[in-house]
């Protein structure tokens, strides 16, 4: 039982409700607040990075016991795969509120802004914390729903234009999900994900379950905008404010997506080998086509949001390869690594594309186009956004010594001893032509034409924008040290084990 | 141990350190940057000096049994970083130390004017990861190592203007892909082995997965070395990039890694079969022929200079193709010899450049007189690399025609085509030859322009170092089959024997004799009046403005049928895999694009299209 786990839904529920009222009667409190609250969420979650080991803390909500050892109450848990996603949400989330506080400026109706991001990162808190499917599905709402309200944030056309889109596909997934865990709860007569497992373990209708579990693939599949379930992401992601783009491609699309696709799959339904190689195939569709989709782009951020579809491709691949393999029950070490990778790579690109996204903030914030080529010369008059936007630069495209390089090194590696040659291949081009077209980004934004008079008197971005890019690119580096064996026995191993030895999730939880 | 780890973190600590002192202060850093330079010079000689060994981190740790508890985390490491010192790898991290305290040298003067930021922090951590490169056994490390050079390269070039960004960007994008696709090789010789080390794997290239992971490791050991056809990058860095940056890295560094790398797949960690040879040593020949062939047209003269570096790699891959000892040699000996003429000579297209700001060899002429040191250190580079003896050039090449001779003797295919090997790699010779004499009669010779007049030789930091690598040029050459390759070269290939009578000193003092005749027969018959006349231009007369180029008398090698077809197919871009990959990404980009139209309806078909070819597949 532990006491913290909870406080990461609640704090930023009540802060939400507290910066619309306060807000009222300060003006300029709300953005203080904020920050406040999720700096406090970041360091509780860093907190409960170094202390969740190998058990998962549980949070029986209400203090409801299980009776005859099944439960009956609402279970947050927190093990360690949780965990690493809580510490993204809320890392970033502060990075990304702190450097609201000067980008956000530009806006009317601050409040709502702060308070619907605050009530987003309850939202995805929730998902991530919430033990039964009924409650990932209420929390999904909540941070989904508020998403929609913070990309229509600028009303103009295009802003309202993709909000709409976002609605009603997301609208579609959500019915999907719940349609799923309809099904689910109609068989099972339980929404706790361990005794799901539990009774699945018991006996498992094959047909039956394929056709929830694409359901339910389908429908965050959609959230996490994979193949051909992305089409609303380029609009959402590029018309957002940057902060919130930020939040949305380097978390929204993990917490809500990737996260609840991977738990799901490893730790609720029984792995089968087609459902294993159908999710592989996905991700490598996103892989691909999400790249040759970004390359053309001449919008910074759209560029930025084609390649999240890609990255995730990345990650949901070599989960997918860890998902093949033990489901046929061979090289469980290799399935470890393809799954470390994939963990390890979902890591790095929340902190690579948030990055990103807020260096296309700062360029927007400056000389208040998107369109790349329209800029140009500007590494001498912003240093601090060309340095950070280089590094990011540099670790999603996978060249030493960043982050990247070293989470794509492994998924390359790992798919290449299970022997998935083609898609080792493909992973390698998808990283070359991620690489040119991050190179077209930092030519024609900071380079090409310098003598440019238009960009002459241009100053770089204040200070709390400046803050939340260094840190992150700060952090771009330190985190290739989690390939040192030793580290990541620490931060990553637990989370592989949790999720690799599929039945860990259910007994530990239900105590059998 | 304790050398190996120093000089790979101290140029790369104090580099970063230099990261952060303002720009203002650039002669103090780089003051701070020579003395580093210096520093990590000696320990490499000390690491020359010492025995073979191979040595893992695990050896700190084991030292101070005290300290276990930090050591902890790096015992786990000591499993991946681990480096070898064997005669190769020793060999190379002492020519990149004497490379990079030269061109330090000579930046300091150079690159005053910081035309490119960070230059000396670049340098450094440059010096630093090559270091790593070439020490490192385990291949995660190596790579690791190899990879940030891309990003080094990348940084050494200005990029404030549109050709010299869109270089650095073309330059990186193939680096960088053949950097990843060394991982693929890399994790497949780990499926095959089991195993990371350099040293301790020798695989048999006799299954597609071999040749495979092969063919990876050598397309980035090409890319880094700039051999066809992955050398599109060079020629274009030569370029735009500051001639200090072009010979630190293109010139000498990546040539010495690359070529390192070739050494340890093609002698260490793979056996060649049959068709591997026959392609190494096409690709050697053609990267000689084609780049020698596109040196020829050029008018820029640094843009020259970058073909020459292309053309030149074909001759070590060739030597290293042949596979015998005599071939490995000389494919190391020629790297040494190539690296020092070709730094020199883009040392002096520097010198020329800073002097008078001009990068075309029709506008120049005529600078012997104002520069005589920069004329003579490139007269002399000119002569090593169009391989006239008693200098360095023709000692290599020498090697490299016995090899292919000796090689003959075998009954492969590759074995039955000697002749076309030694054939091609002499015409590329000739070729050379031709080429520097438009370079040379250009820049230096011929009428002196007004302009030019008052220009005064460059400051002494900036042609000491040419001298030096002029005078290495001569030296190499001079003692080649005495010295130089007996103690430097054959230690690494294994002892041979030199086929034909050919002893360079020997050949050395001849050529001085004759000289020296010469000399006295001028002076005892005091042949002081011969006639002066002007160039000789078909026989129109010269007055003050009539200009002539150099480089017109190579125009009619492109009215050849063959030739004009290559070279407009060349100037188009055809054979460069760059522009080719580019133009379908991007109409395969262009293709899919037009698919999101952004209309709902269509997304939301694709989605409900998506679901039920799902569940048609799967149900």
């Amino acid at each position: 039982m532990n006491q913290l786990v909870p406080l990461f839904v609640v704090i930023p529920l009540a802060g939400a409700f507290l910066i619309m009222i306060l807000g009222r009667f300060f003006s300029e409190l709300n953005k203080y607040l904020a920050s406040a609250i999720l700096l406090i969420l970041a360091v509780f979650s860093i907190y409960s990075l170094v202390t969740t080991g190998e058990n998962p803390a549980l949070y029986k909500t209400g203090g409801w016991e299980p009776v005859n050892k099944i439960p009956i109450g609402i279970y947050m848990v927190m093990d360690g795969f949780t965990v690493i996603v809580l510490c993204i949400i809320n890392i970033v989330g502060f990075l990304s509120v702190f450097y609201s506080i000067s980008y956000i400026k530009r806006y009317t109706a601050e409040n709502y802004y702060y308070s619907l991001f605050c009530l987003m990162v309850a939202g995805m808190n929730g998902v991530v914390l919430s033990g039964d499917l009924f409650n990932i599905f209420v929390f999904l709402e909540i941070s989904v729903i508020s998403a929609y309200a913070l990309v229509a944030f600028g009303v103009e056309k295009n802003e309202l234009e993709a909000s709409f889109k976002y609605q009603v596909l997301g609208g579609i997934a959500s019915f999907l999900i719940l349609f799923g865990i309809g099904f689910i709860y109609w068989k099972t007569k339980t929404l706790n994900i361990a005794d799901i497992r539990h009774v699945f373990s018991t006996g498992y209708n094959r047909t039956y379950y394929l056709f929830v579990e694409i359901l339910i693939l389908t429908g965050f599949g959609l959230k996490a905008a994979i193949i051909p379930f992305h089409a609303w992401l380029p609009d959402a992601h590029s018309s957002a404010p940057s902060p919130i783009s930020a939040m949305l491609s380097g978390v929204l699309i993990k917490a809500a997506g990737i996260y609840v696709i991977i738990r799901l799959f490893f730790n609720m339904f029984i792995i089968t080998e087609n459902m294993a190689v159908l999710i592989t195939t996905l991700g490598t569709l996103s892989m691909v086509i999400g790249v040759f989709l970004a390359i053309g782009q001449w919008d910074i951020k759209r560029l930025l949001a084609y390649h999240s579809i890609s990255q995730m491709g990345y990650v949901v691949m070599s989960a997918g390869i860890g998902m093949i393999l033990i489901s046929r029950g061979i090289k469980p070490e290799i399935a470890s690594l393809a799954v470390a990778g994939g963990i390890f790579h979902l890591v790095n690109h929340a902190v690579f594309k948030g990055l990103l996204f807020l260096n296309a903030g700062a360029i927007e914030y400056t000389i208040g186009t998107r369109d790349l080529r329209e800029m140009g010369g500007l590494a001498k008059s912003m240093p601090a956004t060309h340095a950070t936007s280089f590094v990011a630069s540099m670790s999603i495209s996978g060249i030493p010594p960043f982050n990247g390089f070293f989470s794509k090194l492994i998924i390359i590696i790992a798919a290449v001893l299970a022997k998935f040659y083609l898609l080792a291949a493909l992973a390698v081009i998808v990283s070359i032509i991620t690489l040119a077209s991050f190179l077209k980004f930092q030519r024609y934004a900071f380079f090409n034409n310098s003598d440019n008079n238009k960009n002459l008197n241009i100053k770089e971005v204040p200070f709390p924008m400046i803050f939340s890019m260094v840190v992150l690119s700060i952090l771009c580096v330190f985190l290739s040290l989690l390939a040192i064996p030793a580290v990541r026995d620490v931060f990553l191993t637990p989370a592989i084990n949790i999720l690799t030895d599929t039945l860990k999730y259910s007994t530990s939880i239900l105590g059998k | 141990m304790k050398e190996i780890i120093t000089i790979i973190s101290l140029p790369v600590f104090a580099g970063l350190l230099l990261f952060f002192l303002p720009e203002k202060f650039r002669t103090f850093k780089g003051i701070l940057a020579i003395m580093v330079v210096a520093v990590s010079g000696y320990l490499t000689i000390v690491i020359y000096s010492s025995a073979n060994h191979f040595c893992s981190l695990n050896e700190l740790s084991s030292g101070q049994s005290g300290l276990n508890t930090g050591f902890g985390l790096i015992h786990d490491m000591g499993r991946y970083i681990t480096f070898n010192c064997d005669n190769l790898s020793k060999l190379i991290v002492v020519s990149v130390s004497i490379f990079s305290f030269l061109i330090l040298l000579y930046s300091l003067v150079y690159s005053k004017d910081g035309r490119v930021r960070n230059y000396y922090t670049y340098f450094l951590i440059t010096l630093g990861c090559s270091y790593g490169a070439i020490l490192s056994d385990n291949l995660l490390l190596f790579i690791t190592f190899w990879g940030i050079l891309g990003i080094t390269l990348y940084k050494l070039i200005q990029s404030y203007d549109e050709e010299s960004s869109a270089t650095a960007k073309k330059t990186l994008i193939l680096i960088g892909a053949s950097d990843s696709i060394m991982i693929i090789g890399i994790a497949i010789l780990w499926k095959i082995t089991g195993s990371l080390s350099m040293g301790g794997i020798s695989v048999h290239t006799s299954n597609i997965l071999s040749v495979v992971a092969f063919l990876a490791l050598l397309t980035g050991s090409f890319t880094k070395a700039g051999a066809f056809p992955m050398h599109t990058w060079v020629p274009d860095y030569a370029q735009y990039a500051p001639a200090s940056s072009t010979a630190y890295l293109p010139a000498s560094l990546d040539k010495l890694l690359g070529i390192y790398f070739l050494a340890r797949i093609t002698t260490g960690m793979f056996i060649l079969n049959e068709w591997l040879t026959l392609l190494l040593l096409s690709l050697g020949v053609i990267s000689i022929i084609t780049a020698v062939l596109m040196a020829l047209v050029q008018h820029n003269y640094k843009r020259l200079l970058g073909f020459h570096a292309v053309s030149q790699v074909g001759y070590m891959i060739l030597g290293f193709g042949l596979g015998s000892m005599i071939g490995v040699a000389a494919g190391l000996f020629h790297m040494i010899n190539n690296a020092l003429y070709k730094s020199g000579l883009f040392l002096s297209a520097g010198s020329v450049e800073y002097r008078t700001k001009k990068q075309d060899i029709d506008d120049l002429g005529g600078l012997s007189k104002v520069m005589p040191l920069t004329f003579l250190a490139t007269l002399i580079f000119a002569m090593s690399i169009s391989g006239i003896p008693p200098f360095n050039g023709f000692a290599s090449k020498w090697m490299i025609y016995q090899g292919i001779i000796d090689f003959g003797k075998g009954t492969m295919i590759a074995n039955k085509l000697w002749v076309v090997w030694l054939g091609l790699a002499v015409l590329g010779s000739a070729l050379t030859l031709a080429s520097f004499v438009k370079l040379i009669g250009g820049i230096f010779l011929g009428r002196q322009r007004k302009e030019f007049e008052g220009l005064r030789e460059v400051p002494f930091l900036m042609w000491l170092p040419m001298i030096l690598l002029a005078a290495c040029c001569i030296f190499l050459g001079v003692f080649a089959t005495d010295y130089i390759v007996p103690k430097l070269f054959m230690p690494v290939s294994g002892a041979f024997q030199f086929q034909g009578l050919w002893n360079s000193s020997f050949v050395s003092l001849l050529v001085l004799i004759s000289i020296i005749l010469g000399i006295l027969l001028y002076l005892a018959f005091s042949l002081k009046r011969f006639r002066t006349e002007d160039s000789f231009i078909g026989g129109e007369k010269i007055h003050d403005q009539t200009g002539y180029s150099t480089t017109e008398f190579y125009k009619t090698l492109g009215e050849f049928r063959m030739f004009s077809w290559f070279f407009r197919k060349a100037g188009e871009g055809s054979f460069d895999i760059y522009d080719q990959t580019k133009k379908y990404v991007l109409r395969l980009s262009h293709q899919l694009s037009e698919a999101h139209n952004g209309v709902l309806p269509a997304y939301i078909i694709w989605v409900f299209a998506g679901l039920i070819i799902m569940l048609l597949i799967m149900i």
